[in-house]
């Protein structure tokens, strides 16, 4: 094996591997389920977004918090949250990470920092000032981060969460996952000025725009800005310019996309590919550890459908129960 | 250029310029899309007053153009008269690959000059496909060693002189230099306008250079104290001009006795270890240490390489052409009265 140049060890780029293949490996299974009726709901699909999640969330501590979006399933795993109890939900079954009642847009598992995917557009941002206010208070370094599309950034809630964070200098981030959809609106037609770090700049926040398909400028650039938070210097956006390789949602027949596109992206822009490319191309990780990888998350999955096909339907009295919490 | 669109001048904006990581690590400024179509809009009045009829812009899908078309749209509501705007017909892939080819295109097209917005990123970006078409910076990136701080409506002014042949070339036109950097013989070839940056990191990561602490050497084609970037580590050794018929290679160490301090970047200034330097030459091949693992192009992080790679730095000083604004407004000023005559004809 060659000197390492990368600024993760071998075990990091590893790890982020796994994390990113598991993602990609999970969106991929249910695509191809989700066609065969077995799941119920809406379905989002992260795939081709991995290098942002797993970029960011390499940086955080459990104890760090954040809000994810409809697409969330990417920002589960990476921070954590476990892919039996995340398939079980996302099939409506007893064991799912809230019981099998939320479904793929409400996963969400405190112990682990994921304070849930959220299924209205902008929702998240408030939740993660919340957060951001309770670390800042509880003054343990603890950051929060909100995730929210290029589409979802135009609500108010976004743009009063940016306000409240800048005033109250809290340590919460801001990451636009920006993949040139709003559902189905390219954002020439639906952000007047199309540019979320000027909308940052609007309320005295720094941003910046980096390469989400980059995993390595992703990494690099989220360690800066959660350092930052984590010592006071309160919140900034970060814009991962990405791109997704399915539709918006699962059934989506995405006539809005030009003859190839996504095939071009997968070709060109595949972030894990581009990943492993790089990472092997350097000799510290050789082509039979990553292949080892991909059978590990291969099994993973077969397993975690064949867990969440056998597991049961939540029972109807449980139809009342965790909705509202007492203290 | 003077066909059937009359006379032409080309317009290159970054939209992305001045969006990277040193917005956080350094507070550097980043000029908001907004802006920076005021900035094109003031041009444009300004080429449009001294006769430029038609603007060939390059596409983008950042803001710039939606922003622009708006904003033209309502200038015509109001009775303004602009040059007409066309924007070139080719794929925007969001990338330096669109400016590219954008100038390229313009090249192709003869238009009489190009006017780019954005930092050395982004003029470099343009000098590598412009030709001899000369170009008006503007500058609106973060290490702007390159272009000038400008008003654009005077490089509007002065683009305009030169393109309607108010101003003559030889008064107009200066040559710039340029550094040619080769890996393998060619094997991967590029250029750098002002500075090539050698560091033992190896991966491009968040492409911006902040970090010092891993560079081995640097190669600048101009040395300036005044200017933010690498070149003002250089310039604090050595002062070599624009126009001066060398460059300087530094050869840096943190562990150095000599310190020299400079601005590397906006709001970070930093003291570097140096243990030597000597002149570049022209045309004259120097090769690139061997430690190196990353090569920085003009503040960005470019080029990786790895064991083995030769990799060379040459300065070559017929590099690109550019307009000398200064000289433009004052020759026609001063030669010409045209300045005054223009205003005579508006005023009848």
């Amino acid at each position: 094996m060659a000197d390492n140049p990368f600024p993760l060890d071998r075990e990091g780029l590893l790890q982020a591997y796994r994390t990113m293949r598991t993602i990609r490996g999970f969106e991929d299974r249910l695509h191809l389920n989700f066609a065969k009726g077995e799941i119920p709901g809406f379905v989002h699909l992260y795939a081709g977004e991995e290098a942002s999640a797993v970029g960011i969330m390499m940086h955080l501590r459990t104890a760090d918090r954040i809000a994810s979006t409809h697409r969330g399933h990417g920002h589960c795993i990476a921070k954590g949250v476990a892919p039996h109890e995340m398939m079980k939900e996302i099939y409506g079954r007893e064991g799912g990470s809230c019981a099998g009642k939320g479904g793929s847009m409400h996963i969400a598992d405190l112990d682990v920092g994921m304070m849930g995917a959220n299924g209205i557009l902008g929702a998240g941002a408030p939740l993660a000032c919340g957060a951001g206010l309770a670390a800042k208070h509880r003054g343990d370094g603890d950051i929060a981060i909100s995730f929210i599309g290029d589409g979802a950034s135009n609500q108010g809630t976004f743009l009063e969460s940016l306000n409240l964070a800048a005033v109250w200098n809290l340590p919460t981030i801001f990451v636009v996952e920006n993949n040139g959809y709003a559902e189905s609106t390219s954002r020439d037609y639906g952000v007047a000025v199309d540019s979320y770090i000027d909308r940052a700049a609007g309320f005295g926040l720094p941003g910046i725009s980096v390469d989400g398909t980059d995993f390595f400028a992703v990494y690099e650039a989220a360690g800066e800005i959660i350092d930052r938070a984590r010592n006071g210097g309160g919140p900034s956006l970060m814009e991962c310019e990405m791109v997704r390789f399915y539709g918006h949602f699962e059934g989506d027949a995405q006539t809005y996309r030009a003859d190839n596109e996504v095939a071009d992206l997968r070709a060109s822009r595949d972030c894990i590919a581009l990943f492993r490319g790089r990472v092997e191309g350097a000799e510290v990780v050789a082509a039979a550890e990553f292949d080892a990888i991909d059978a590990g998350v291969d099994a993973l999955i077969d397993d975690a459908v064949a867990s969440a096909l056998a597991a049961p339907e939540p029972d109807v009295s449980a139809l009342m129960t965790d909705v509202y919490v007492s203290y | 250029m003077t066909g059937s669109e009359g006379v032409v001048v080309g317009l290159i904006v970054n939209p992305v310029s001045a969006r990277d990581i040193r917005r956080v690590v350094a507070n550097a400024s980043g000029l908001q899309i907004a802006e920076r179509t005021n900035i094109v809009l003031r041009a444009l009045s300004a080429l449009g007053a001294v006769g430029v009829d038609t603007v060939v812009a390059m596409p983008d899908r950042k803001g710039v153009r939606v922003l622009l078309e708006r904003s033209m749209q309502r200038d015509r509501n109001l009775g303004r008269t602009l040059p007409t705007v066309r924007y070139l017909d080719m794929p925007v892939t969001s990338t330096v690959t669109d400016t590219h080819a954008a100038a390229g295109q313009m090249a192709d097209l003869g238009v009489a000059a190009i006017i780019v917005l954005g930092g050395d990123g982004t003029h470099r970006a343009v000098v590598a496909t412009c030709g001899r078409v000369p170009i008006a910076g503007l500058s609106t990136g973060t290490n702007n060693a390159y272009p000038e701080l400008r008003e654009s409506t005077v490089t509007g002014l002065a683009t305009g002189l030169y393109a309607t042949g108010v101003v003559p070339p030889l008064v107009a036109l200066v040559e710039n230099k340029v550094l040619d950097v080769s890996i393998n013989d060619d094997e991967v070839s590029d250029i750098a306008l002002v500075d090539v940056v050698a560091s033992t990191d190896r991966y491009v990561g968040a492409r911006a250079l902040w970090k010092t602490g891993s560079i081995v050497e640097l190669f600048v084609s101009f040395a300036d104290p005044e200017v933010i970037g690498m070149s003002a580590i250089a310039g604090a050794i050595e002062p070599i001009g624009r126009r001066d018929q060398a460059g300087l290679h530094v050869a840096l160490d943190p562990k150095a006795d000599r310190r020299v301090m400079a601005a590397i970047g906006p709001g970070m200034v930093e003291r570097l270890g140096v243990t030597d330097w000597s002149r570049l030459k022209p045309d004259e091949a120097r090769k690139v240490a061997p430690e190196a693992g990353t090569l920085a192009l003009d503040g960005e992080r470019e080029l990786e390489l790895s064991p083995g790679d030769r990799a060379t730095v040459t300065l070559r000083t017929n590099g690109f052409r550019s307009l000398d604004v200064g000289a433009v407004m004052s020759w026609a000023a001063e030669n010409n009265k045209n300045l005054t005559d223009q205003q005579k004809n508006t005023d009848q």
